[in-house]
């Protein structure tokens, strides 16, 4: 293996310096070289399933098919809730969804892992893109998302979230979200990687914390009902094959309850806790592909998984923050990267998968920083950047100033060491523009969703994504739902699915969805027995 | 299995869709034309061969057709009853989605038999390939040469199609009489008939769709073969409905009287993650139920009803352990509580009352005095409504106590013992 430079030497190659040309950079080849998409065995066929023959990553395929946590022997006794709309999930998705379903007077239930606001949507630092500048357009923006997919995407959905993020934003706003305003009261915008205008509006470097709180206060007060610590276990159905309802699993009192819904929202996000190929991630602990094991056993058809983001600037060292995110912001405030020779080696503002990929050549080919313990990485310029802008970081990055002082480094002195994190699920299930699945009565909106985002996701896209079609599923339920009579609900499904395995003579010994990492040691620190599910039976 | 599995209903001689071409020139029309030979002999031969009904009554075909013959008027109709509605029975879609020449000749053969001119198709109108299928095979039928050649015969019969309300209930033999009428269909009172007095006043016959499919070849074949088809005393095939706990689900057409035992583990290559077998629902789930201890059991009419059972439609809908039989009779209770037409006062509040105390019992709520309550209307309520809706209802519930009476008092929030 290639020794890269030690982090004293390295470290010693630096100075912060006004400007540095970037010299001649190849990006032949890059991602197929370096990309952890395209690594040798990442993907197999998978077995089972709407997506039987497609291609998927060998860890999402293995949770994919797996065989469920319940039996209908579990189910009996189990409390019975009925309510007209039930989302899984308490992000930015999820929450938009409710929101907007409520005001239809719909009876509306949000049911979580953890607890309301427990989500990426508070890990999302950059912004929203929304084409507001005078020179900007939503064709443009719809040209870039679709530029930098690099894969065909579903550009009906394109344009439903390019045209409606005008209203996103006004929305927002009007829930009391803040924004970054020039002394005018105009929205700030900035550019992100890959795009051709300036269109990311931001708060600070806290953008999605934001407008978590902003939807999340709007939730408590409304009359939409929350249940808290209550994992969804699986889905409901009926002999139709339409979805109606699901079975939640307390996490206080360990017992299953049912929910009969007319419709089902799911929001519940995307896979960065299963730290595929190794990588780790800027994601929240929660974030375990739940939702899309629930709907792929339902038959919801389910693009794109052999796609996921890297961000490129997930801190490296220390280790104990590994896969925190730096927001691609300070990128595009005109942060360099650097490599341990001191030497820039991408243009910072390529699209993510190039910028990754690149950073993992550099470690590759030996001008990486090496330091010790396996930890590897590049420099982000942070003293160059202070350098250029004073005080641009007490303005309008203090989430960073806070990052620096748990590692014990100044980002305003010392250069922080980076390295591509697992960030982002590009692909999902199959939606329509209401954000409807192939399953009767299922809705999926958010990261767990696919087709806009193709292989690589653009800054800002998702924030937008998320309250975009979340809103739009949660008009679309509600106007459906309530005059619907409700339906049976069975487990039934579960019978096709074990079928399935056992025709394909698959392993039937690991059950899904996981709902926490394996480290999350339930077995000594919770006598949750459910949880205990997700572990291999010896 | 090649051997005894889909030897003539499911062959694919029969199974063409709405091929012509393919069907002729497999066996297609051969019954029909040694019927138009001998027409006189067509009940006799049904009579021998021991047709029975196969909607799930088993009632002997032969005296319902000899019935209708007997009857001098000159409008009289059949009601090819393919309602089908029963969780855990699909056989009539299968037929006559894939076998559509089959129906039709079958009927054909009835009508000649009975003297009828009316053919109705009355099929569910939730089986919407069925419709398709069964128009497009009747109009190649009404110009094929066996249509023409039956006309030259003096045979002129006039076929519809004839979508059913969609309701359980409509399946009912009187019921489906009042649907074709363009009525509710609400089950009529036992007297008269339908072989005296059925659609507008006339002898109306109704077989289910697998019965009629069943007479082209006895006169295709001969009452003998048709006999030695059988296993033991039973004759023919029948079709199979699997469903439930078993890695293959399905429709087996088999030897009738076979044992649960090989269509649960050699056909449906047993149960699914290797649980273990708890109960079967047998005929649907209007029925009693069957347990492990009566594996060996042959499936048909007699061996089944010799367990306290019925062999019903043929559905077979099994249930491993680790299924809470209360919830399962709770959700079939609450089928037919939804599907009661309500005319008759025992059967609407019954079903509802019943559906009611096994959802107390189920989600844990119920008392001993419910159980109390159910066991009383087990008694009380048999006979108490014109068709067999309610008394359908009482047999699985009250076989269900039989079996699993500790299930329903474990689930009891008062319970002493």
């Amino acid at each position: 293996m290639t020794k890269n430079i030690s982090y004293q030497e390295a470290l010693a190659n630096y100075k912060a310096v006004s400007d540095r040309p970037l010299p001649e950079v190849n990006y032949e080849g890059l991602l197929e070289k370096y990309h952890p998409d395209y690594f040798k065995d990442a993907c197999v066929q998978l077995k089972i399933g709407a997506n039987k023959g497609d291609i998927c990553h060998i860890q999402l395929a293995e949770m994919l098919q797996t065989d469920a946590r319940i039996d209908e022997a579990d189910l009996a006794g189990a409390q019975v809730i009925e309510t007209d709309i039930l989302i899984i999930g308490g992000g930015g998705a999820g929450c938009a969804a409710a929101l907007t379903a409520a005001e239809t007077g719909a009876r509306v239930l949000i049911a979580t892992k953890l607890r309301l606001g427990d989500s990426n949507t508070v890990m999302a630092e950059g912004g929203v893109q929304v084409s507001i500048e005078k020179d900007d357009t939503p064709q443009q923006h719809y040209d870039d998302t679709l530029r930098s997919a690099d894969r065909p995407v579903d550009k009906k959905l394109v344009a439903e979230m390019v045209m409606s993020a005008p209203d996103v934003i006004r929305w927002l706003i009007q829930q009391g979200m803040q924004f970054d305003l020039d002394e005018y009261g105009d929205l700030l915008t900035r550019k992100a990687g890959g795009t051709t205008a300036p269109r990311v509006v931001y708060f600070k470097d806290y953008t999605g914390l934001e407008m978590m709180r902003v939807l999340k206060e709007a939730v408590r007060s409304s009359e939409i009902e929350v249940l808290d610590y209550v994992p969804t276990v699986e889905l409901l159905s009926d002999e139709d094959g339409h979805c109606t309802g699901a079975v939640l699993s307390s996490l206080e009192d360990n017992r299953y309850k049912l929910v009969k819904a007319k419709s089902v929202i799911i929001a519940t996000g995307g896979i960065g806790r299963l730290h595929l190929n190794g990588f780790p991630t800027s994601n929240h602990f929660g974030a375990t592909g739940d939702g899309l094991v629930l709907a792929y056993r339902l038959g919801a058809k389910l693009r794109d998984l052999d796609s996921f983001q890297y961000h490129p600037s997930g801190l490296a060292y220390p280790q104990h923050l590994s896969g925190t995110l730096i927001t691609e912001s300070v990128r595009s405030a005109g942060a360099y990267l650097l490599n341990a020779q001191g030497e820039r080696f991408v243009d910072e503002l390529q699209p993510r998968d190039k910028v990754a990929a690149a950073i993992m050549r550099e470690c590759a080919e030996g001008r990486g920083v090496d330091a010790g313990n396996g930890i590897k990485g590049i420099w982000i310029d942070t003293p160059g950047l202070e350098l250029n802008n004073p005080g641009i970081f007490d303005a309008r990055f203090p989430k960073l100033i806070k990052i620096g002082k748990k590692s014990g480094l100044d980002p305003r002195k010392q250069p922080l060491l980076i390295y591509p994190t697992l960030h982002y699920q590009n692909g999902g299930v199959i939606i329509d523009k209401h954000g409807q699945t192939n399953i009767p009565g299922l809705y999926c909106v958010g990261e767990v969703s696919g087709g806009i985002h193709g292989r690589n996701r653009l800054m800002g896209n998702s924030l937008l994504e998320i309250i975009s079609f979340g809103r739009r599923a949660g008009i679309h339920a509600a106007k459906y739902s309530p005059r619907k009579p409700f339906r049976k609900i069975s487990i039934e499904h579960l019978s096709r699915l074990r079928r399935e395995l056992m025709l394909a003579d698959m392993p039937m010994d690991s059950k899904g969805p996981i709902l926490f990492p394996a480290y999350a040691k339930f077995e000594t620190d919770s006598d949750y027995s459910g949880l205990h599910k997700n572990k291999k039976s010896k | 299995m090649e051997k005894t599995l889909n030897q003539v209903l499911l062959h694919k001689n029969s199974r063409v869709g709405a091929d012509y071409t393919l069907w002729k020139n497999g066996w297609g029309g051969q019954g029909l034309k040694n019927a138009m030979e001998h027409p006189a002999d067509i009940i006799s031969m049904i009579r021998d061969a021991g047709l029975l009904g196969l909607g799930g009554s088993g009632f002997p075909t032969h005296i319902k057709w000899q019935a209708i013959a007997d009857q001098t008027n000159t409008e009289k109709y059949l009601i090819c009853n393919g309602n089908e509605d029963e969780p855990g029975t699909f056989k009539d879609r299968v037929l006559l989605e894939e076998t559509p020449f089959q129906v039709i000749e079958g009927a054909t053969i009835a009508a000649l038999a009975c003297g009828i001119n009316n053919v109705v198709f009355y099929i569910n109108p939730n089986l919407k390939t069925c419709h398709e299928v069964m128009q497009s095979a009747l109009a190649k039928w009404l110009t094929s040469e066996i249509h023409n050649h039956a006309l030259q015969q003096g045979l002129n019969l006039k076929y519809t199609i004839v979508a059913s309300s969609g309701h359980y209930i409509a399946g009912e033999e009187t019921a489906a009489i009042e649907s074709v009428e363009g009525k509710f269909p609400f089950p009529r009172g036992k007297e008269p008939r339908p072989t005296t007095s059925g659609v507008n006043g006339c002898p109306t016959l109704i077989n289910n769709i697998e019965t009629l499919c069943n007479a082209p070849h006895i006169l295709r074949n001969g009452v003998q073969w048709y006999r030695d088809l059988g296993i033991g005393e039973a004759n023919g095939t029948k079709i199979y409905c699997l469903s439930g706990d078993v890695l293959s689900p399905g429709v087996y057409e088999l030897p009738m009287g076979t044992p649960l035992t090989e269509l649960i583990f050699k056909y449906g290559q047993g149960m699914l993650v290797g649980k273990e077998l708890k109960a079967v629902f047998t005929g649907g789930p209007s029925n009693t139920i069957l347990t492990e201890k009566d594996l060996d059991v042959n499936l048909d009419f007699k061996s089944v009803s010799e367990r306290r059972s019925s062999l019903g439609t043929g559905a077979m809908i099994v249930v491993s352990r680790g299924t809470g039989i209360v919830k399962r009779v709770a959700q079939y209770v609450d089928f037919f509580a939804a599907e009661s037409c309500g005319q008759c006062p025992a059967c609407k509040t019954g079903t509802y009352y019943m559906s009611q105390l096994l959802g107390e019992i189920d989600t844990g709520a119920g008392k001993k005095a419910d159980l109390d309550s159910l066991v009383d209307l087990c008694n009380i309520l048999p006979g108490g409504g014109r068709c067999h809706l309610l008394d359908g209802a009482v047999k699985v519930v009250d076989s269900s106590l039989y079996h699993f009476l500790d299930e329903y008092k474990e689930a009891l929030s008062d319970d002493s013992n």
